[in-house]
């Protein structure tokens, strides 16, 4: 009853955030110059293909209007067409959204895996060495560039060592298919994540083949979203440990153990999701750095290669997609506090 | 049951006994300041104690010690604590614990903050009855609907399912009571439970824990700065000072004959008005930075004689007394 209203007003609030985010990205992409006319139809075209090129996409037309004709599309669920891949934008996104999906979600996992629990032994036991150790690693995650991390791991794991694969360059990069993501052909498609649909499958050669190519782009994010996690787990984690319920429940004799899991934990990862729900919104709209320094073809790398094509509407979709997965992870994370935590429900 | 055999005609240890008790502050190396030098308390069964003192005078610390949770820098110099004759400092951390709770308990000020958010009170109050017995979740969670009750908590049953921002602090004070005494400890500290609390209700936690800790036959030791508040809840008070105890007796004898002029000054401060004026005893508590060859209050007593400035080998008090 109570959520329900809740959650339709952040629906509304989520409407007009994402209307708030069109416009921005649509006067930005059409104000920058150059005529995405010519792009098409080449510079060597003559002024009367130019022009009917630039009326057919509607660029001669005042700005408001051509904005209002865009809302008006993507209200019946349509976000243009790419000239460059010379796909409808939504079967674009669809063959690269699963992509970043399954990266994003793989470096999150990976991320929580190792910055939660160290986090947590950094703050019971300070200034030992787990906890330097701690402080060293959550350091370099949050000062080194993504995608230099990225081209060391490339240079070490595949330039000398040859454990990794090398990152496969689409041959057909505007192929509906991505094709990046395995040597071999995908899995038979189900969720469009080939790790998911290679076990769905049970085709272990491809499911290892997957694994292999997705290894180094989840690792270099998951250092770099699990570093901001595990200062923030070592924050709360220290707070709460020092705060006084902890020294009540110590002084009636509450065993450390429970003191840990029981008493402490829940207290910290109250805040922390807030911060997964973060690093998950950004990992979901496509993480631009590392999908170009491992030609991952996910959103990001679609974003990048069309904005440097002048290809508007896969720019303005991947922006609002970004916008979206944003909003709705923390719609979702907001939902589940509200069932979690006891001091919310009253 | 655990009913408590009369207390013996023959002396038998006191159920704490505090001696000589030292405790230092260190930074790096060096010990910077000694804020406990060497106090001594006796605590009998059955017997209420109030332990006065302004702050800074060492009251926390004192309980501190007992229960063994010295905050972080704080090292005992000399001294022992027995409890019920059993030696506590030195004793392992698992027989340490095990005693929590069970034989000592402690409730300290602002309950709300002392119990935790995200569990339910009555499953917080579960679990330290399951921590030392062998009462499952069903029998401790009923046991801890009985202890709301007794504590006066009203519709016990659904209120041990709420957490502890649905409760009042009156409420949450009788929470946290119930919590110290469900595995009937013989002693109970409560370090200053009723700061913060409106006057009508701290008159009523005090005569909760009066009762509570009577009908159980422990004993409590009260610490308050409010003199008023010893008087009127305990039989037996310890003023503190500058991390000594001044003079200890039965309340009444401390209270009305003062024997350390340090007591009496900080009567006078309580008293009401006096020709108009509030009482200040001049000066300022004395910054333990290492041991004291002369009585701490010498600088602000209105009696000091010259043999107040060498006690070096003498157990305080006063030597006037």
């Amino acid at each position: 009853m109570h959520l329900a209203v809740y959650v339709l007003r952040r629906l509304a609030y989520m409407l007009v955030a994402l209307f708030g985010v069109s416009l921005i990205a649509f006067v930005v992409t059409r104000v920058l110059p150059g005529n995405p006319a010519y792009m098409i139809v080449g510079v060597m075209a003559d002024e009367t293909t130019v022009a009917a090129v630039t009326e057919r996409l509607g660029l001669d037309l005042p700005i408001h209007e051509q904005y209002f004709r865009y809302v008006q599309q993507l209200a019946s669920g349509d976000l243009g067409d790419s000239w460059r891949t010379r796909n409808p934008v939504t079967t674009d996104i669809g063959a690269r959204w699963p992509a970043t999906i399954e990266l994003g979600t793989t470096a999150l996992i990976l991320a929580l895996a190792w910055s939660v629990p160290f986090g947590i032994i950094s703050a019971l036991r300070r200034r030992s060495i787990s906890d330097r150790l701690a402080n060293f690693i959550s350091g370099l995650g949050v000062s080194i560039p993504e995608f230099w991390l990225g081209l060391i791991l490339l240079l070490f794991f595949f330039g000398a060592k040859e454990w990794a694969p090398a990152p496969i360059r689409p041959l057909l990069e505007w192929a509906p298919a991505p094709i990046g993501r395995t040597l071999g052909s995908p899995p038979a498609h189900t969720t469009g994540l080939f790790t998911v649909d290679a076990v769905l499958a049970r085709d272990w050669e491809a499911f290892r083949t997957a694994a292999h190519q997705l290894i180094l782009p989840a690792a270099t994010l998951a250092l770099v979203v699990g570093a901001p996690l595990l200062r923030v787990t070592r924050g709360f984690m220290r707070e709460t440990m020092s705060s006084h319920h902890i020294r009540s429940a110590r002084a009636l004799g509450v065993p450390e153990r429970s003191i840990v899991l029981r008493h402490a934990l829940p207290n910290v990862l109250l805040p922390v999701s807030t911060m997964v729900a973060i690093m998950y919104g950004y990992l979901l709209g496509g993480t631009v750095l590392v999908e170009f320094v491992f030609a991952w073809p996910g959103i990001g790398k679609y974003a990048i290669d069309s904005i440097s094509a002048s290809d508007f509407a896969p720019v303005l979709a991947a922006v609002l997609l970004s916008a979206l997965s944003y909003l709705v992870v923390y719609l979702v994370m907001d939902i589940l506090h509200f069932m979690i935590d006891p001091r919310t429900r009253t | 049951m655990t009913g408590r055999p009369a207390s013996p005609v023959t002396e038998s240890p006191p159920l704490l006994d505090i001696e000589n008790l030292t405790v230092g502050f260190r930074t790096g190396r060096e010990t910077a300041s000694i804020p406990l030098q060497g106090v001594n308390l006796r605590v009998p069964r059955a017997t209420r104690m109030a332990l006065v003192g302004e702050s800074g005078s060492g009251k926390s610390l004192t309980a501190a010690a007992v229960i063994g949770m010295l905050p972080k820098g704080a090292e005992i110099l000399a001294g022992s604590i027995r409890l019920d004759g059993e030696e506590m400092l030195g004793a392992s951390k698992q027989r340490i614990r095990d005693l929590r709770g069970r034989q000592i308990a402690i409730m300290f000020q602002n309950p709300r903050a002392s119990l935790n958010p995200v569990l339910t009170v009555g499953g917080q109050i579960a679990e330290v009855i399951r921590t030392h017995s062998d009462a499952g979740r069903r029998e401790s969670r009923r046991q801890a609907i009985d202890l709301l009750d007794q504590m006066g908590v009203s519709d016990a049953r659904r209120r041990a399912g709420d957490y502890v921002h649905q409760y009042s602090g009156g409420m949450a004070q009788r929470a946290a009571l119930a919590m110290a005494l469900s595995c009937r400890p013989d002693l109970l500290i409560a370090d200053e439970p009723t700061t913060g609390l409106d006057a009508t209700l701290q008159q009523q936690v005090l005569e909760l824990v009066v009762e509570q800790v009577a009908t159980r036959g422990a004993s409590l030791l009260l610490i308050t700065h409010d003199i008023a508040i010893a008087r009127q809840t305990c039989e037996r008070t310890a003023v503190m000072y500058a991390g000594r105890v001044m003079e200890s007796g039965p309340t009444a004898s401390v209270t009305e004959r003062p024997a350390n002029p340090y007591t009496g000054a900080l009567l006078r401060a309580f008293a009401t008005v006096d020709e108009g004026r509030m009482y200040a005893i001049p000066g300022t508590v004395p910054t333990l930075l290492g041991p004291l060859s002369e009585c701490p209050f010498a600088n602000r007593c209105p009696d000091v004689a010259d043999e107040c400035r060498d006690i070096e080998d003498r157990e305080v008090a006063c030597v006037k007394a």
